[in-house]
């Protein structure tokens, strides 16, 4: 008959129709198929929960998946119940939209996705035939993915290699999930990388190849090598460990590195580096007239010990935690709370005290903003009227640990293993941070309320209590987390926190990241040279965090000093540190040494006279929030307007206002004229080539070349004591690139 | 088995309703103890946020909060305050916007959550000056069921329908449409690409009639049982509405050829429309008579989840998925009225006899009676299904109330993703409930496919209620 005559037969024998049904259910059985371990990674695998289709926050042409699957129960509820029998239709299984708007029967925007006759179509097809159930009890969840190899190395282009992915999972069974991986390259111009898992070379290069598989994302490098049989490895002294490892990388890559630098180049550049200004006439003469092998050595530690190198990196610390002064109270940060702040951190910095007591401090400490500089954390990080937990969680781990944790508020990081657990139980580590009214207006103290409830999922509103980033258990109940935080964050163990001050240090005098940029971190954003960053993580761990030490090794490297002059096999390489990088002067170094050069100095508003560009910070006569140049010169030369603490605020990008601004406007032009150096030379009646000559060396840390020479006589002529021609001449020098960037 | 089943949901029910009744009673005495009134709770809210512009030395758009009698009276703009509406109160609205420009106290924070609460509680529990006074009286609810059509004999039941080959489906198809006849002993089921017609005393199939088109979502009777109207389709190929004799199982029009199943139909009293939606978010009215299309109703912004004529033909109320309703003139397609107030995709739409009430349920667990002449929600339930809560569960639980539908005499009975059939007196209050789970409660809980009741509809002249489900099954209730 019928079969709602058979179905009404199943109404009356429901009971018994329960029971049967029980029977056939249960736990997961191999070949029964998951929601969760079968169905979720084919909707990952197909597209249907990436970004721009169904996983988009509102969902596409409404019908909405969470982004990658961060929500599996959301997601089967949508798929399965939403709209009973439409999406999933358990009585005519082959009629379900699911199957055909992916297979492209019916109109679907995203396409066609597979075919009828694929493993994935008859994997949703038994899923939906058995009446599309839900998981029951502990599905096993993958715990790591694993790429065949690490490293897939090709002689020439064209080749191909084949990659396999393997998923463990929480019953420490495994799977091949090949078929069900994504990739991804992160160079498409040295190897590309099929839906298959199938690598193909394409040019000469290093790069890596990624396969995502739930939430993970592993990486695989790839080497290309250049098709140049007659290579010979040039095998250049090294230094130290650093240059060991560079070089090893370069060797394998065929790429030779660049000569040594000459002395004058290396004085400009360690000078630079270390003391945030051009040399002077009188330290250029003495380094070129110095005989000794090690004078380079000697310098560099002449530099360490000197102030400047204490007030530049306070300066650098000062911009990435974001010091700004204001006068508006509840943002906590007056410009006595801001001058505070900066004092102990130059304090720390001058008494060389390690770099993980230093932040320890800072992440530990309670009390007024006034007086307590370190507390001076939590107002300044986050420049807001209210502590903002979230965000300050953000922040602070993309400062001290170089991670960008935020994209896991939202959904699991979709290129690392950060998944919204561990972004919630970390921001519970500041839910209780709170501010109160001190003893007069200005003044906030700062403490922990320890009965502050923790973060909730935004999932599920589950409380999740503070646990460190990766850490298994939360922290122990009582006392004030930040202990437990402090103490986990700065323990030589946490190669996240060591290797990310060895990175930013690296880059500070290198003019790039080994990872780069350097506070995004990620699985799919490896090292270039991952021995090299264990090498200079383990280093500072050595070197009990000594921020100098680590600074010292980097300087006395041949790869430090190498010259910015390519070479035929490393003219193409950017990221291999083959030769030093072309970087133009941050724009504070910049004014300090147009005011070294000239002789002439800058003030700055609210600080008293002699104060350097790099000791300013912006103080605002209001709230502090958003982006404070301060001064408009450093908004011109791109210096940090601490509006975010991402590195990308300090803008390295030369542009035509900063040209302009050297050719035309008050900061050269105005000092020029007030000099007196041009002056005094013509007094003293040199001659002519030799007045070139001290402007040359004091500008450019350089002699003129005979060519320079002879053209910039012929351009004086006969008028040898007209001062006009040799301020041309040393506005010449001033604007010239040679003196605007660093090399 | 049957019976023994129903037995005990009578005897479930019976204990429902007592608990019910017990735990009202209980609410209510806590209620009387905090009654929330005027003088001693709301002027401070006042007092602190609303006199500045809204006072004695003051009165912005003409109102004055700073005495209970110019409250009540209202500012230029009529009354703010409405006896146990609170929803429904300009004043609780205007400090309850979301959007900051249009909120209370301008340019300020909104007020703190417990004020919001206690100025709610205040106009709920009937606005009450002080503590000795009695509250504010209510609209009453002046309902008078309106008389069947006027048609007598009983219902045409359908005759000798011819067999239909049987159709080999992987499981129970899920009862996504259900209509009762509104003259006795009838009902149709929606079945894959038929339908089915039950005998509601012997509740067995009578007979059935092909549904070629695909799926049926909506089943319709006409006011005098003689006609129904399926429509449905196939998902993103194709929906169109069928309207048949029920007594000789004949089709008598073919209606729309829609590129999506239709979701959403209804058949005007008059019997001379039809009206469809979907996911095309337009409404289209075609003419019976000759299925042409007469009018595209555009205001809707998602898909159409229901539409439903009037009883008195005059009006045309749809509603969509992200929970706009909208009343328009059945005749001339104009707009009348939105009806705002739902958070989520609008499940059904119900009118009572009347015509006066308009009843909507949603995935946002709320049911509204909402008064049409003047637009706004009578009655208000929200958590109407409310789930049990597995323990160890946080957060957000599916709760939507999926079905609606008024018996002649005015009562509601609603079906939701907490498994349960809950019946509403004509005044809202719940009268009874009980879940289609049944004993199987317990073991449904280990089985991975969850079942929920997706239709439930008065049957047999209002003494029984029959709902179906998501697996196929369908469920008979005795009414009291």
């Amino acid at each position: 008959m019928t079969n709602r005559v058979q179905c009404f037969r199943f109404v009356r024998c429901f009971s018994v129709g329960c029971l049967l049904t029980i029977l056939c259910a249960g736990d997961l059985v191999a070949d029964e198929i998951s929601f969760r371990r079968d169905v979720m990674p084919i909707l990952f695998r197909a597209g249907c929960n990436a970004g721009t289709c169904h996983g988009s926050a509102r969902g596409k042409d409404g019908f909405m998946l969470s982004l990658f699957g961060y929500d599996a129960s959301g997601d089967y509820e949508r798929v399965v119940n939403e709209i009973p029998g439409r999406r999933v239709n358990p009585a005519v299984p082959e009629q379900s939209l699911l199957l055909l708007k992916a297979t492209g029967a019916v109109p679907h925007s995203g396409g066609k996705l597979f075919s009828k006759d694929s493993e994935y179509h008859q994997t949703l097809l038994q899923w939906i035939a058995a009446g599309a159930p839900d998981d029951t009890g502990d599905v096993p969840v993958t715990t790591s993915v694993v790429l065949s190899k690490e490293r897939y190395l090709f002689k020439a282009s064209r080749l191909e290699e084949a990659a396999t992915v393997t998923a463990h999972a929480s019953d420490g069974s495994s799977r091949d999930v090949t078929r069900l991986a994504r990739y991804f390259s992160n160079n498409e111009s040295v190897a590309r990388i099929d839906v298959n898992g199938n690598i193909t070379a394409v040019g000469p290069g290093d790069t890596h190849v990624f396969a995502r598989f739930s939430r993970f994302t592993v990486g695989a490098e790839v080497i290309v090598l250049p098709e140049n049989d007659n290579f010979a490895w040039p095998d250049p002294p090294k230094a130290n460990y650093i240059d060991q490892l560079v070089f090893d990388r370069l060797q394998k890559l065929r790429i030779a590195p660049s000569e040594l630098c000459d002395d004058a180049t290396f004085l400009r550049r360690v000078t630079l580096d270390l003391a945030a200004r051009t040399p002077t006439l009188e330290e250029f003469q003495a380094f070129t007239a110095d005989n000794r092998p090690d004078k380079r050595a000697i310098r560099i530690d002449q530099l360490l010990a000197d102030d400047a190198f204490t007030d530049y990196w306070t300066a650098l610390w000062a911009e990435q935690l974001r010091i700004i002064g204001g006068n508006y109270a509840p943002d906590a940060t007056d410009i006595k709370a801001a001058d505070a702040f900066y004092s102990w951190i130059h304090k720390q910095i001058e008494s060389g005290r390690p770099m993980n007591e230093f932040v320890a401090e800072m992440v530990d400490s309670s009390g007024s903003n006034l007086t307590n500089g370190p507390v001076n954390l939590y107002t300044m990080l986050v420049h807001k009227p209210q502590f903002d937990p979230k965000a300050f969680a953000a922040d602070f781990s993309q400062v001290f640990l170089g991670v960008q944790i935020q994209c896991a508020e939202c959904h699991n990081h979709p290129f690392d293993r950060w998944t919204q657990d561990d972004y919630y139980s970390f921001v519970s580590f500041f839910t209780g941070m709170k501010r109160k009214s001190g003893v007069e207006p200005r003044e906030r103290r700062i403490y922990c309320d320890l009965s502050a409830p923790p973060a909730r999922h935004i999932v599920d509103g589950r409380p999740m209590p503070a646990k460190v980033l990766g850490g298994i258990n939360p922290v122990s109940a009582g006392g004030d987390p930040r202990t437990t935080l402090a103490s986990w964050l700065t323990a030589p163990e946490n190669e996240l926190f060591s290797r990310n001050l060895a990175n930013r240090i690296w880059a500070q005098l290198m003019g790039r990241g080994i990872i780069e940029p350097v506070d995004d971190v990620r699985a799919s954003n490896p090292p270039v040279n991952g021995p090299l960053l264990d090498a200079l993580s383990q280093r500072l761990v050595e070197v009990k965090f000594d921020l100098r030490s680590l600074v010292r090794d980097i300087c006395n490297s041949r790869t430090y000093q190498l010259s910015a002059k390519p070479n035929d096999s490393n003219q193409r390489d950017t990221r291999q540190f083959s030769h030093a990088h072309l970087r133009r002067l941050r724009a504070d170094v910049l004014m300090d040494s147009v005011v070294m050069v000239t002789g002439v100095d800058r003030r700055f508003n609210g600080f008293p006279e002699g104060t350097k560009a790099i000791e300013y910070y912006p103080r605002e006569a209001g709230d502090t929030e958003g982006p404070h140049f301060g001064d408009p010169f450093f908004a011109t030369f791109g210096r940090s307007s601490r509006g975010t603490v991402c590195a990308c605020e300090t803008k390295k990008e030369p542009t035509l206002s900063q040209t302009l601004h050297l050719a035309v406007g008050d900061t050269v032009r105005d000092r020029i004229s007030a000099n007196a150096h041009i002056a005094r030379l013509l007094e003293s009646k040199l001659p002519p080539d030799e007045i070139i000559e001290q402007l040359y060396i004091r500008t450019l840390c350089r002699r003129p070349t005979p060519f320079e020479q002879t053209a910039l006589k012929e351009l004086i002529g006969e008028n040898v004591s007209d001062p006009q021609a040799y301020e041309d001449i040393f506005w010449s020098l001033l604007n010239s690139t040679e003196f605007v960037f660093n090399h | 088995m049957t019976t023994k089943r129903l037995t005990l949901h009578t005897k479930r029910t019976a204990r429902c309703t007592m608990m019910l009744l017990l735990f009202f009673a209980i609410e209510a005495n806590g209620d009387e103890k905090i009654s929330v009134n005027y003088d001693d709770h709301i002027a401070p809210i006042f007092r602190k946020h609303c006199f500045q512009c809204h006072g004695e030395s003051k009165q912005e758009a003409g109102l004055n909060l700073a005495s209970f009698a110019t409250s009540i009276k209202g500012g230029s703009g009529g009354e703010v305050l409405i006896p146990e509406r609170s929803n429904g109160s300009r004043l609780f609205q205007a400090i309850t916007a979301e959007d900051p420009a249009e909120r209370m106290p301008p340019n300020n924070d909104p007020l703190p959550a417990d004020d919001v609460a206690m100025i709610r509680k205040w106009i709920d529990t009937g606005l009450k000056e002080n503590r000795g006074s009695a509250a504010v009286p209510a609209r009453k609810m002046n309902f008078v069921p309106s008389a069947k059509a006027a048609v007598d004999g009983p219902a045409p039941l359908p005759e000798n329908l011819p067999a239909l080959p049987s159709i080999k489906l992987n499981r129970p198809f899920p009862v996504l449409a259900v209509a009762a006849s509104p003259r006795g002993e009838l009902a149709a089921i929606a079945n894959y690409e038929r339908i089915d017609f039950i005998n509601t005393v012997t509740r067995t199939v009578i007979g059935s009639v092909p549904f070629p088109e695909g799926e049926p979502h909506v089943l319709r009777f006409n006011s005098s049982g003689t006609v129904l109207l399926a429509a449905g389709g196939r998902p993103v190929q194709h929906g169109s509405a069928v309207l048949y004799n029920v007594k000789m199982g004949s089709r008598l029009a073919e209606i729309g050829n829609e590129t999506d199943a239709i979701m959403a139909a209804d058949i005007s009293p008059d019997e001379k429309f039809v009206a469809v939606g979907g996911s095309g978010r337009a409404i289209k009215v075609f003419s019976t008579s000759d299925g042409t299309l007469q009018q595209t109703l555009v205001k809707h912004t998602d898909w159409i989840t229901a539409v439903a004529y009037s009883p008195d033909g005059k009006l045309l109320a749809s509603a969509d998925r992200v929970g706009n309703i909208h009343l328009w003139d059945a005749t001339s397609g104009g707009v009348v009225l939105p009806l705002s107030e739902h958070k989520g995709a609008i499940k059904a739409l119900a009118w009572r006899s009347d015509s006066q009430i308009l009843a909507s349920c949603g995935e946002d667990g709320l049911i509204v009676w909402w008064e049409i002449s003047k637009g706004w929600p009578a009655i208000s339930k929200p958590e109407a299904h409310p789930p049990v809560r597995p323990a160890g569960m946080y957060g957000k639980i599916a709760n939507g109330v999926l079905d609606a539908s008024f018996s002649t005499a005015g009562e509601l009975v609603t079906c939701g993703r907490d498994g349960q059939i809950r019946i509403w007196s004509a005044d809202g209050s719940p009268k009874a409930s009980y879940s289609i789970l049944g004993e199987s409660t317990k073991l449904n809980q280990k089985r991975s496919v969850r079942i929920v009741p997706l239709r439930s509809v008065f049957a047999n002249g209002d003494q029984q209620i029959l709902a179906g489900d998501s697996a196929g099954q369908l469920h008979w209730q005795n009414v009291q």
